[in-house]
């Protein structure tokens, strides 16, 4: 660890951080010298520990003062870092250096620089701009916070007033209170659909959220109706119908007596959507009887919500008619003529009305909010206000805390600046520290994976894609000095862009050595043939499979080994000795065969051998079968030999093994103790295949 | 000696550092402590290795060092040695850097002088 000094401020008093980057000791101690009164100082002593200090920092430090010329990563360096996590538009920084030529002041100013100093400097200078930078910064970092919350406030205060007002028309009315909400749902759902269905119509984000909050308005005239009429619960008469229809007006009436606000685009479109929420497309409702386009986007599509949500709802007139049902009612012509555009836009999204409504309730406003920040967060200079920095700040401790809790190798790792942080308990665990800057040229980080598994992993994790950017990868890691199975579950971080950029990972690593030990030694278990060790027959099987496979333009030979007289071995000395003998003729057998041969023990006192070859194979089985024969203290080895060639039966492993044990078959016929290969005449002789002993019969 | 004695010995600018900096105390601690700055072993060391880069850092180092104290001469002497190495290790920077070596010492014979009689 290089030394940083911090300067700690007196007990409650808030000292802003400033950070000076200069390799050299004795240029920091002159700046500290005129600025450590003031401010709280960190320093460091190349580009790399700026940049390290800052990722970890960056809502902390209020300014930076770089040099050019450092070891490491020079100070433009430092500046390219700041400027792709756009720390620069929160961090001034002032320049200071003898690389006074006017390339290097500009290029420095280019890259986001608020002032240069060139040396030798002047203190006072010095002091006064570091006070000016930090007093102007400090202002704007306020002003965007205000900025922010008012805008935040505004925004909900407006909605809030209309779902008051809303809510009262809709109490008078006797409504459930959903009716509303319900209507801007569908309404905001159909704007959606028709910008993406028609060429006619595209609305913005905005202005569907602002025909959404006017529809929010189209029933205020009710409040005009008398509650007889407004909750009768038969049918109106023709009289009180008149006198209910005239809502509309009533409500586009009083919009229009606004003795303010008459150019805002919400009270204009609130009034269109008042005034001609009852009419119908082909002329037939009210209170105008426009036909066609003539009734604004806004109001048919208003009213095709409005109808849905009518029918669909209790009232004191009826009962709720199912979804289904609704939309066939109201795409049959039922309700009234409707666009036939919309209707086909009701059609489309029908699954997914009744889900939105249900999450309409708090939708509202979350939506809202949302929209607010995303209106924010394009705005340069509304990049982050405290209240994000205070949630930011808020989740990374919460992770900090559960990180520390848990005893896992947790790991975080940026593109750029190419830097990995551990949490704490995994970089103990490995013996690394919590911070390594480019971990890709650090010898310690790369011992622990290996440069193999390190470019096996970043090339899975860049093969996935931001819809499914986990992968899991199992590798041996060095752990303490020793190679332990590790599984590591990675998920890659993609940027926003189009197309998105893949810029880092987190994940954990998580030691599965036991278990993996396990079960390999279950696969061996099931593979192996417990008393003799060789291959099982089943797994030999499958492997010769696989050879054949993997290389089908190769020759092979199977053989069948079968000991003569075994079961006078057991029968004369007992079960333990020819468990003995067996023991003995599978280790003679490992050591007779090549390194890549297979041999294996497929039951009893039969063996297999399967090997490749070029020429001679009869030789080499000649050899083999001499090998085999011999003494195991009294008793005295002997064995019969069937042998068959994939050149002459093919490589069909059944065929190949009938083959084989055919010839076998044919050894014993001739006196037994003899290696026979399959022949076509000895197609159709008639064979007992068993795998346990037959002798003595 | 007084730190304006130190500085007419080492051939430095003392009006002009105190003009900056505007502080005699705060010129004199840094002063003394040029003393124990590694920069100038560094430069030695690079240029023995041949590392011309390194060998520019250092040289750049001492060069910013000497015009924040307004240590002229020795600060004359670096800026040329540090263009020099700006393109990289070359045999013009050789002489360049004698230059250099006996600048530091006589700046730091001066500035010894001084401390021996600012402890006394």
């Amino acid at each position: 660890m290089r030394k940083r000094v911090i300067y700690m401020a007196k007990a409650q008093e808030y000292k802003q951080k400033i950070l000076i980057a200069d390799d050299s000791e004795m240029n920091r101690s002159i700046l500290m010298d005129m600025l450590e009164d003031a401010y709280e100082i960190i320093e460091a002593e190349d580009g790399n520990e700026a940049v390290r200090i800052l990722s970890q920092h960056s809502e902390e430090i209020d300014l930076v003062l770089l040099d050019i010329v450092m070891p490491n990563m020079d100070g433009f360096g430092v500046l390219d870092v700041m400027n792709q996590n756009r720390w620069i538009e929160d961090i001034p920084v002032i320049m200071i250096s003898a690389e006074s030529a006017p390339a290097n002041i500009e290029r420095a100013y280019n890259l986001g620089v608020t002032d240069f100093i060139s040396r030798p400097f002047d203190a006072l200078i010095v002091h006064r701009r570091v006070v000016n930078t930090i007093l102007l910064y400090a202002k704007q970092k306020k002003l965007i916070g205000l900025v922010a919350d008012q805008v935040y406030e505004k925004e909900q205060q407006s909605s809030l007033m209309i779902d008051i007002l809303s809510h009262i028309v809709e109490f008078r009315n006797g409504e459930s209170g959903q009716h509303v909400p319900h209507v801007r749902t569908l309404t905001e759902l159909l704007l959606r659909r028709l910008s993406q269905n028609s060429d006619q119509y595209d609305f913005s984000r905005a202005e569907i959220s602002m025909i959404g909050t006017a529809s929010a308005l189209h029933d205020i005239g009710k409040i005009a109706i008398a509650e007889e009429v407004l909750n009768k619960p038969g049918k109106l008469t023709d009289e009180e119908y008149e006198i209910m229809k005239t809502h509309s007006m009533i409500g586009a009436n009083m919009l229009k007596d606004l003795p303010i606000h008459q150019n805002e685009p919400l009270v204009k479109t609130a009034y269109e959507i008042c005034r001609w929420h009852h009419e119908r497309y082909d002329g037939g409702g009210y209170p105008d009887g426009l036909r066609g386009d003539d009734i604004p986007i806004s109001a048919q599509i208003v009213a095709l919500a409005d109808v849905y949500d009518a029918l669909t709802s209790e009232r004191v007139y009826k009962k709720a008619i199912p979804h289904d049902t609704a939309v066939e009612m109201i795409t049959q012509g039922k309700c009234g003529c409707f666009n036939p555009m919309l209707l086909r836009c009701l059609l489309d999204v029908a699954d997914c009305i009744q889900e939105e409504m249900n999450k309409a309730s708090y939708r509202v406003s979350r939506s809202d909010l949302q929209f607010v920040a995303e209106e924010m967060l394009k705005h340069e200079e509304l990049s982050a206000s405290d209240r994000t920095l205070r949630l930011l700040e808020h989740e990374r401790m919460k992770y900090s805390f559960f990180a520390s809790l848990t005893e896992e190798i947790q790991f975080e790792y940026t593109l750029s600046p190419p830097m990995l942080t551990l949490s704490s308990w995994g970089a103990n665990k490995l013996g690394l520290p919590e911070i390594i800057m480019d971990p890709i040229n650090d010898q310690k980080a790369v011992g622990v994976l290996g440069l193999k598994e390190i470019h096996a992993f970043s090339a899975e994790l860049r093969s996935t894609t931001p819809e499914r950017p986990v992968v899991e990868h199992e590798c041996k890691m060095n752990v303490d000095g020793r190679e332990r199975w590790y599984r590591i579950i990675g998920r890659a971080t993609w940027s926003d862009d189009e197309p998105p950029r893949y810029i880092g990972s987190i994940g954990k690593a998580i030691d599965i050595h036991d278990s993996r030990m396990k079960m390999s030694d279950l696969e061996q278990m099931a593979s192996h043939d417990t008393l003799t060790g060789l291959l099982n027959h089943a797994y030999a099987k499958k492997q010769i499979h696989d050879r054949i496979k993997s290389r089908p333009q190769g020759k092979f030979a199977l053989a069948i080994v079968d000991m003569d007289h075994f079961k006078a071995a057991n029968d004369n000395y007992g079960h333990i000795f020819g468990d003995r003998v067996l023991e003995y003729m599978a280790d003679n057998l490992r050591k007779s065969v090549r390194g890549g041969d297979i041999v294996a023990r497929v039951g009893g006192d039969e063996f297999l051998i399967f090997m490749e070859y070029k020429e001679d194979i009869e030789h080499a089985l000649e050899r083999i079968f001499n090998k085999l024969s011999g003494q195991y203290e009294d008793f005295k080895i002997s064995v019969s030999v069937g042998a068959a060639l994939t050149e002459k039966v093919g490589t069909d492993y059944e065929t190949l093994f009938h083959a084989a044990d055919q010839a076998l078959y044919s050894s014993k016929q001739s006196g037994r103790g003899r290696l026979h290969f399959f022949s076509e005449s000895m197609n159709g002789v008639l064979t007992e295949i068993s795998p346990i002993d037959s002798e003595g019969m | 000696m007084s730190l304006k004695d130190c500085y007419n010995a080492l051939e430095g600018d003392f009006d002009e550092v105190l003009g900056r900096l505007r502080s005699e105390r705060m010129i004199q601690k840094f002063v003394l402590k040029f003393l124990d700055d590694a920069s100038f072993e560094n430069l030695c060391t690079a240029l023995k290795d041949g590392n011309g880069d390194e060998a520019f850092r250092a040289a750049h180092t001492i060069k910013g060092v000497c015009q924040n104290l307004s240590f002229t001469k020795l600060g004359k002497s670096s800026s040329e040695l540090t263009e020099a190495l700006r393109g990289g290790f070359n045999p013009h920077a050789e002489s360049l850097a004698e230059q250099v070596k006996n600048d530091y010492q006589q700046t730091v014979a001066a500035i010894r002088e001084f401390k021996s009689e600012v402890d006394a």
